[in-house]
């Protein structure tokens, strides 16, 4: 048993001898479909000097379907609930093959320093997000401190 | 640690009621009936029977399942509600059946329910962690067979009772069973599809289409037993409004089923005979490698409608679960069914039939350079070329007038027929009053080409239809002005039929009736007409007006009155004028009476003042 998946090879070879900003990845095993990926908190963000983990699993037929992200560090954001489940389009209707794990971390980074309170996984954190701005980043800070060092 | 304390107490209090009986009448058999007659003692049974349910679950959740995620959790929970509650709402439809062996049937019902919904979780994990141990196989194929057999059993008992006792609440079980074993089969489907993959070493292309063919059938499946279900319900029972939210489920299942086949089958079709493969110049152009793969690109690969090239067998993989582009998100569908949209068109508008085409043969082809956009109305005058769509009010006077020197009796401008008919020979001098108040009327005919619905529904996506839909009230506006201006050509026609009469009992020739024409001889004889009138010069005839144009006009009538009396003989004439003129001007005189009533005074004018004997230049010309 076993598969080979080229596209996941190389992109773990990427991933490992050009790695992009504020982020890394790389096996959790000798599992090519189980990845673990960390994204440092974007600067200017309450997650700054954070560091927060991933846990990355590909279906067999990746890349024509989205692989399965989930935050491992709790983290105080609208769109990613307390199981550490992100509501992110890319990674559900709007997957293309085209997408790649570095493409996802920078997007993931990016949800970080921009939420979409629009959309929210956790709708409280997402109205606190809206109406109260500096209740919200002490909160989010507040977390990171505890969760994410 | 609650559910133990739980289970704990409701052991001990079993065991308190049945040794309490036991204590009482010493024996067995009295003790079980004072149990039966005994209403607390036996709700604590019932209690401690939907326990052992639990406990009996957990075990063989232990067995076949071990440590459930939480996803799995999650949707078990989530399902089980709605389970629940449908059987809630089964109850109050078999109230009369109701009794303990009725609920217990419905509770392992439930039971069987959740194991069914956790072996298809477990099986769609598969994909997702292909590090499969020979323990998930053993226990995968165990419990799949374990739920058939057991599916199988209750169809075949529900069916059974059902013949021998009759229509019964056995009829639900033996529908939801059945229904149980479609999800089984599918399940296994999906087992076996997954484990051929993790046999593979390489990616397995083919395993979704077959996924999707497997989903198809099993939901086609589902939705005929819904159905058989809901008929035989109503006919038996009652609406059975628990089967609801199933039935609405399932269908829409199929829906999705379906529509994902029949769009990977197109898409997948047209990437192999409409797009073309890439050449070694486009490969060089761009950085050469398979967005999709990250191989380079030298095999066979396809460039897509929005120019960006793939493998084909990457881009078949993905057609089969989407229809984009992987770059830039296009929906190919809809780019190529645009892309072939645009040359069906023309021969489409050709096809519209043309009913009050022979009615107006005589009338010259440079006519419809009045009208801008007008589609190709009367095949049989191809050598006129088509005034262009959008010809601006400007140029469609100037080349009416310019048409006119060449042209004669019949002529006129039908640009006019729809308000005012200028009968016989009308020279330059006279046209470019006419045109002008036309002009606000005649426009609107380029913006309505007639939209066409796509003879096939099928290519057609729900928004496009909407699109279509949401277009209709255009469509109709567009009918009835096409509709209005084919009244006016006829109105027309029926104008020039009448001078032409009227000229004809002039000069001795027969005429025609208004209401029954001699469409050949009628065409000929007019042909002759105008080659004649053609033959002299354009000046020499500027005014011949023939009469029967203006009901209105004095002069007209004594013409006519004078004609009647010579030529009541005559083959075919009729004297149809005062009859058919009225009709003729009714539709339109109310929608454009200021300006027609404008233009009528003036050609009144004019015609009294240049033509005092029309008629004899006429006649001149038809020797």
């Amino acid at each position: 048993m076993g598969t080979n998946n080229k596209r996941l090879k190389k992109e773990l070879m990427e991933m490992q001898s050009d790695p992009p900003e504020n982020c890394s990845a790389g096996l959790v095993g000798d599992d090519i479909y189980h990845w673990q990926a960390s994204i440092f908190g974007p600067e200017g963000t309450p997650y700054a000097g954070g560091i927060f983990f991933l846990d990355m699993k590909f279906p067999t037929d990746y890349p024509f379907k989205a692989p399965t992200i989930r935050f491992t560090t709790k983290i105080y954001h609208p769109n990613i609930n307390s199981n550490g489940s992100i509501c992110v389009d890319i990674l559900r209707s709007q997957w293309s093959p085209a997408i790649t794990v570095n493409k996802v971390l920078l997007s993931l980074s990016s949800l970080m320093a921009d939420p979409n309170p629009r959309d929210p996984l956790v709708p409280e954190i997402a109205k606190l997000y809206e109406h109260d701005l500096a209740k919200y980043n002490k909160n989010a800070k507040e977390w990171t401190e505890k969760f994410a060092r | 640690m609650k559910a133990v304390l739980l289970t704990g107490v409701s052991f001990v209090l079993t065991s308190i009621v049945v040794g309490n009986a036991y204590y009482q009448k010493k024996q067995f058999y009295p003790s079980v009936v004072y149990i039966t007659k005994s209403n607390p003692s036996m709700a604590m049974l019932y209690i401690q029977a939907f326990v052992g349910v639990i406990l009996m679950g957990k075990l063989m959740r232990k067995i076949f399942f071990g440590q459930l995620r939480a996803a799995e959790m999650e949707h078990l929970i989530e399902r089980s509600w709605y389970a629940v509650t449908e059987t809630c709402l089964a109850f109050t439809v078999f109230r009369d059946d109701f009794s303990p062996r009725f609920v217990a049937l419905f509770t392992l019902l439930l039971f069987l329910k959740c194991f069914h919904w956790l072996a298809e979780d477990r099986v769609d994990y598969m994909e997702r962690s292909p590090v499969i141990s020979v323990k998930f196989h053993i226990r995968v194929l165990s419990l799949l067979g374990l739920l058939g057999m057991l599916d199988l059993y209750f169809i075949n008992d529900a069916y059974y009772s059902t013949l021998t006792k009759g229509a019964s609440v056995q009829l639900v079980f033996g529908f939801e069973y059945a229904v149980l074993l479609t999800v089984v089969w599918m399940t296994l489907m999906k087992y076996i599809l997954h484990s051929i993959d993790l046999q593979n070493e390489n990616p397995w292309e083919n395993k979704a289409v077959y996924l999707l063919y497997t989903e198809l059938i099993i939901g086609f499946i589902k939705v005929v037993l819904y159905i058989v279900f809901m008929a035989i319900m109503i006919k038996v029972h009652t609406f059975p409004l628990f089967a609801i939210r199933p039935m609405y489920l399932s269908l829409r299942g199929f829906k999705k089923a379906l529509h994902d086949v029949i769009m990977s089958r197109r898409a997948i079709q047209n990437m192999n005979t409409l797009y073309p493969d890439a050449t070694a110049e486009e490969l060089q152009a761009g950085d050469n490698v398979c967005i999709i793969c990250r191989e380079d690109m030298l095999a066979t690969c396809k460039k897509l409608p929005c120019n960006h090239i793939f493998h084909t067998s990457c881009l078949r993989s993905w057609f089969q679960r989407q229809q984009t582009c992987p770059t830039c998100r296009m929906d190919v569908l809809r780019m190529t069914r645009a892309e072939a949209a645009a040359p069906q068109q023309p021969p489409q508008q050709q096809q519209q039939p043309q009913p009050q085409q022979p009615q107006v043969p005589q009338m010259p082809q440079n006519l419809f350079q009045g009208f801008p956009g007008m589609p190709p109305m009367w095949p049989n005058m191809p050598q006129q070329p088509q005034a262009a769509p959008g010809t601006s009010g400007a140029s469609s006077t100037t080349t009416s007038a310019t048409a006119m020197p060449s042209s004669t009796a019949g002529t006129s401008t039908v640009g006019a027929t729809s308000t005012q008919p200028t009968p016989t020979t009308t020279g330059t001098t006279t046209v470019p009053p006419i045109v002008p108040p036309m002009l606000p009327f005649m426009m609107p005919y380029g913006s309505y080409a007639m939209p066409r619905p796509p003879r096939n529904l099928a290519g057609v996506s729900a928004e496009e239809l909407r699109a279509m839909e949401g277009q209709e009230r255009e469509n109709v506006e567009a009918r009835l002005q096409w509709l209005q201006d084919i009244q006016a050509l006829l109105d027309g026609a029926m104008v020039l039929i009448n001078q032409y009469n009227t000229v004809a009992t002039q000069t001795g020739i027969a005429g025609i009736s208004a209401a029954s024409f001699p469409l050949s001889q009628n065409k000929s004889d007019k042909k002759e007409e105008m080659k004649a009138d053609s033959s002299q010069n354009s000046s020499q005839h500027t005014n011949t007006q023939g009469p029967g144009l203006q009901p209105t006009d004095k002069t007209d009538r004594e013409d006519q009155k004078l004609d009647f009396s010579g030529l009541e003989g005559a083959t075919g004439f009729s004297p149809a004028k005062e009859e058919t003129i009225p009709a003729w001007e009714d539709p339109h005189e109310e929608e454009h009476n200021d300006e027609m009533h404008e233009v009528r005074k003036r050609r009144l004018q004019k015609f009294t003042q240049e033509n005092p004997s029309g008629v004899k230049t006429e006649h001149k010309s038809q020797d």
